[in-house]
């Protein structure tokens, strides 16, 4: 991040290439068709390109900034465009995809990762996922996710507290290990 | 030990409150110490979210795109020197939900350099400089006096008329289409920008100054057609200025063309 900070187009190209996918993942799955989600990571990327002084390394790794950058992001495209009646990235019916080349260590490493994080979801009661799946991927507030369910707010909030909780149970440690 | 507000943390981290919410909060989380370890220990859970993502690669043109834009605007940061380096960073704006949760808001932000004095972009409404009344007629022309008036719309694309500040020019004539998020400009009768520049295109989004576009153009017989790169949504006004050749990473003059989107 050093000489993304000077300027240096190949430092830039290779944090790219690490974490493109897993940021064209996310805007994908937010916001549920290619054109949004390129445009997503596009704005990410170039606002990482030109804000990368902002980078603080001991306030997490450069992966966890880029995805936050990239959530940010897919939750203000959502919020403008208002298309939270886009189609999901599951109703296209892409499947996940890796070319086999880039099955390396660290590859099978993200998968398992991947596993253990949606293991550690799909554990949580259908009540508790439903909130943070709304509210992280789908980038509503908690008080449209309390009129959409009609649930009290403060339940969709202490839902989302208690899911969290929960996951971070079950995830024994990844959780800290990604930070 | 407990607090009134811990139940917010989830939703915090979730990037899930509304605005006001958000800003009460970030307010509230400095003095609570209930609130920060929980913040702390959700927000690690919050960062592992996006790995239950199907995972799926990019199209490779995406990379191109971006590294275009990126090489285009090294380009023109070397040729600037050291000085013109540090301003758009230190402009660099906060990203779009800067004020939610995450590693954005609170990393330090640059020093911004001192100017001799404050750029177009800065004043608080973007209008522009005051020009002496005796000049104003030849030097100012307003085409479309109701510049913004949609003049033409439906479901799908929409084009409004822009204004159009040129000196020299009395036909020249400025059309933005919108369609969906994608942008069109449409020039006519506009003459060529100044040797050695050409004219550039910029996204104007609310108390941010402008972003640079990769959208560089000359007129021919005085028309062009431009497409905006990049998203209009959440922009509210296109600009355009006359800039060196290969572009500027900020406006150097002020704008001769100001559209705002449908």
């Amino acid at each position: 991040m050093q000489l993304v900070r000077r300027g240096d187009t190949l430092a830039f190209e290779v944090v790219y290439e690490r974490h493109a996918t897993a940021a064209f993942s996310l805007a994908y799955r937010m916001t549920g068709t290619r054109n949004v989600a390129e445009d997503v990571v596009q704005e990410a990327f170039l606002s990482l390109w030109r804000s990368g002084a902002r980078y603080d390394r001991t306030r997490g790794s450069v992966r966890t900034w880029v995805l936050g950058i990239v959530h940010n992001r897919a939750i203000d495209a959502l919020r403008r465009s208002m298309v939270h009646d886009r189609r999901r990235a599951t109703d296209e019916g892409i499947e996940e995809r890796l070319e086999a080349g880039e099955r390396t260590d660290v590859e099978v490493a993200r998968r398992d990762e991947a596993r253990e994080v949606r293991t550690a979801l799909a554990a949580l009661p259908p009540e508790q996922s439903r909130v943070i799946e709304l509210a992280y991927f789908g980038g509503f507030t908690h008080t449209e996710i309390a009129s959409m369910l009609d649930t009290p707010i403060g339940t969709v909030k202490g839902r989302m507290r208690l899911g969290l909780q929960k996951m971070r149970g079950e995830l024994n440690g990844l959780a800290e290990a990604l930070a | 030990m407990t607090c009134e507000h811990r139940d917010d943390a989830g939703a915090w981290v979730l990037g899930a409150l509304s605005d006001d919410e958000r800003e009460r909060f970030a307010g509230h989380l400095p003095g609570c110490e209930v609130c920060m370890r929980e913040v702390a220990e959700l927000q690690m859970v919050a960062d592992t979210l996006p790995l239950a993502a199907p995972q799926i690669a990019p199209p490779p043109e995406l990379k191109e795109r971006i590294m275009s834009v990126v090489r285009a605007e090294a380009a023109v940061m070397q040729a600037a020197g050291p000085a013109a380096d540090a301003a758009p960073a230190a402009e660099a704006p906060g990203e779009g939900a800067a004020a939610r949760p995450g590693p954005e808001p609170a990393a330090p932000e640059r020093e911004r350099p001192r100017k001799k004095r404050r750029s177009w972009w800065r004043l608080p409404s973007l209008a522009l400089r005051p020009i002496p009344a005796a000049v104003a007629a030849a030097v100012l022309i307003a085409i479309g006096v109701g510049g913004g008036v949609l003049i033409s719309g439906g479901d799908e694309a929409r084009t409004v008329q822009a204004q159009v500040v040129a000196p020299s020019s009395p036909g020249a004539r400025a059309a933005l289409t919108t369609d969906d998020d994608r942008a069109t400009l449409r020039v006519r009768g506009f003459p060529a920008p100044p040797p050695g520049r050409v004219y550039q295109v910029w996204l104007k989004r609310p108390g941010r100054p402008p972003d640079p576009t990769t959208a560089l153009f000359t007129t021919r017989g005085g028309d062009a057609t431009v497409e905006v790169p990049g998203s209009v949504a959440g922009v509210d006004q296109v600009l355009v200025t006359a800039e060196p050749d290969g572009g500027s990473q900020e406006p150097t003059r002020d704008p001769v063309i100001i559209a705002s989107p449908a």
